[in-house]
């Protein structure tokens, strides 16, 4: 079997005397589909946004493609704890609220750590610099084009309805080419008729070939997208496998319990 | 005497008026920015220090404060005024005006630092900004835009404020209308400087106007 691309171990993270993790491990290969679920508070969250260096766990190590990015004996002092800028990168990350810059273009949203990336790395190299901003630029065209925005580029944020800002916030985080990219339930702000149109550029993504972490409330889609799904209930890993494995087949009890409950409660929308 | 030549000897305080209010300005909204960190520092000593100085500047009359920076080198040291030269008295006042002017311009940023939603924070952190991109790139730009209606109602109290640099001896718009109002025998000269004082904010009020304009033409949450 070849590395991983993703290896996590053992992480744990404690909000004062509440433990959210308790020690959490998985791992990834290339090109695979993992998605979380589970009950609301239950930590799946916590999860991603350790992975993306957005909270920083007591405990546990992530690797990706052999590579140690986390280690929690690095960690002396949570607050002061701050990713390397080419660890960070590793990851892609797209927010439940989007989170674009309401001040720029959308355009300008897409390019604008890239840019920024450039104007370092061609510091005194004119004719380099204004090459990778056109590159960029035109690798911003190329992904607005991907998500049928085209013709929204030069709009601000806030002119686009929901489903188009999470498209843009998917678009804003390929940019930088992720290894991994990760999803924080980017369909649970949008209204109902909104989601398919965000779900079809991940099931893109992934007909792409692109790792992904979905931390997701529709389990229909979960169903459909992942390659594996994991089941975390208070703070720990409950089960994990394949689709069919943990929808048709459900072993722990809290699983069923809650796969009941959701399909329940889509049932009644 | 005609309003013309009112003007004419108003002319050289008018001048003073505007200098007390740009340089205010131009360093109290950095200084103010500079303490509004302070204020919002983790270090729980200095954060007090900058709260202390917000709430002296705040709590205490700006006139006080002219009088106390003023004659501070002769009380506290026995440095005769005159040793400071011409200017002292307006560097008195300027240098009183950006100190308690910063404290308002720090509190102003605080509460639009704090309002911003933290998200912003962390999208600019997945996409590997650092902590000076983030903040002057995504963050201050939004926090302006929040803060202008705020800062506004202060630069209209500045224009005003300036005249009360004539507590200390400055001459200044209103000290100079108020001579030649005891000279002629006038109210005329009063008449003119408040229509100027007028004029000044209604300027002040239609440029605020337009920079809101410009940053409002995106909303945000």
């Amino acid at each position: 079997m070849n590395t991983p691309i993703l290896e996590v171990k053992g992480i744990k993270k404690t909000y004062g005397k509440k433990e959210v993790l308790g020690g959490v491990g998985f791992s990834m290969q290339r090109g695979e589909v993992l998605s979380i679920i589970g009950s609301s508070g239950g930590g799946k969250t916590t999860l991603l946004r350790s992975l993306n260096f957005l909270e920083v766990p007591d405990e546990g190590t992530i690797c990706v493609e052999g590579e140690t990015v986390f280690d929690a004996a690095w960690v002396k002092k949570q607050s002061k704890f701050r990713a390397k800028p080419e660890h960070q990168l590793k990851f892609g990350l797209v927010f439940q609220s989007f989170n674009l810059f309401p001040q720029f273009s959308v355009k300008k949203n897409l390019t604008l750590a890239a840019d920024l990336q450039a104007k370092k790395a061609y510091a005194k190299d004119k004719a380099g610099l204004s090459a990778a901003l056109a590159e960029i630029s035109q690798k911003a065209d190329d992904l607005l084009n991907r998500i049928n925005l085209s013709d929204k580029a030069e709009e601000y944020p806030s002119n686009l309805s929901g489903g188009q800002q999470q498209r843009v916030a998917i678009a804003r985080a390929l940019m930088l080419n992720p290894t991994i990219l990760c999803f924080d339930e980017p369909t649970s702000a949008l209204d109902p008729e909104l989601t398919d149109e965000v779900l079809r550029v991940i099931r893109d993504l992934r007909d792409a070939g692109m790792t992904m972490i979905i931390v997701t409330h529709e389990m229909e889609f979960a169903k459909s997208v992942s390659d594996k799904v994991i089941f975390i209930a208070r703070g720990v890993i409950a089960e994990e496998g394949t689709p069919e494995e943990v929808f048709d087949h459900p072993k722990c009890e809290a699983l069923r319990r809650f796969l009941k409950r959701d399909f329940a409660s889509s049932n009644e929308e | 005497m005609s309003v013309f030549q009112i003007l004419n000897l108003l002319w050289e305080g008018i001048g003073v008026s505007l200098k007390i209010f740009f340089l205010t300005l131009l360093f109290s909204l950095p200084l103010g920015l500079l303490i509004a960190f302070g204020r919002m520092a983790k270090n729980k000593i200095v954060s007090a220090i900058f709260g202390i100085y917000i709430s002296i500047m705040r709590g205490t009359p700006l006139m006080l404060q002219l009088f106390v920076i003023y004659y501070l080198p002769y009380f506290a040291f026995k440095i005769p005024l005159s040793t400071f030269g011409a200017n002292y008295r307006l560097t008195a006042v300027i240098l009183a005006f950006v100190l308690n002017y910063a404290a308002y311009f720090a509190e102003i940023y605080r509460s639009g630092i704090a309002s911003m939603p933290v998200g912003q924070y962390e999208a600019a952190k997945v996409l590997g900004m650092s902590r000076g991109q983030t903040f002057f790139i995504v963050i201050l730009p939004q926090v302006v835009r929040r803060i202008l209606p705020p800062v506004t109602n202060e630069v209209i109290t500045l224009v005003k404020d300036t005249s009360l640099a004539f507590a200390i001896g400055q001459i200044e718009m209103f000290t100079k209308a108020k001579q030649i109002a005891a000279a002629e025998v006038s109210m005329l000269p009063y008449v003119v400087a408040g229509v100027l004082y007028y004029i000044f904010n209604f300027a002040v009020a239609y440029g605020m106007g337009l920079l809101e304009k410009k940053f409002g033409k995106y909303a945000i949450k």
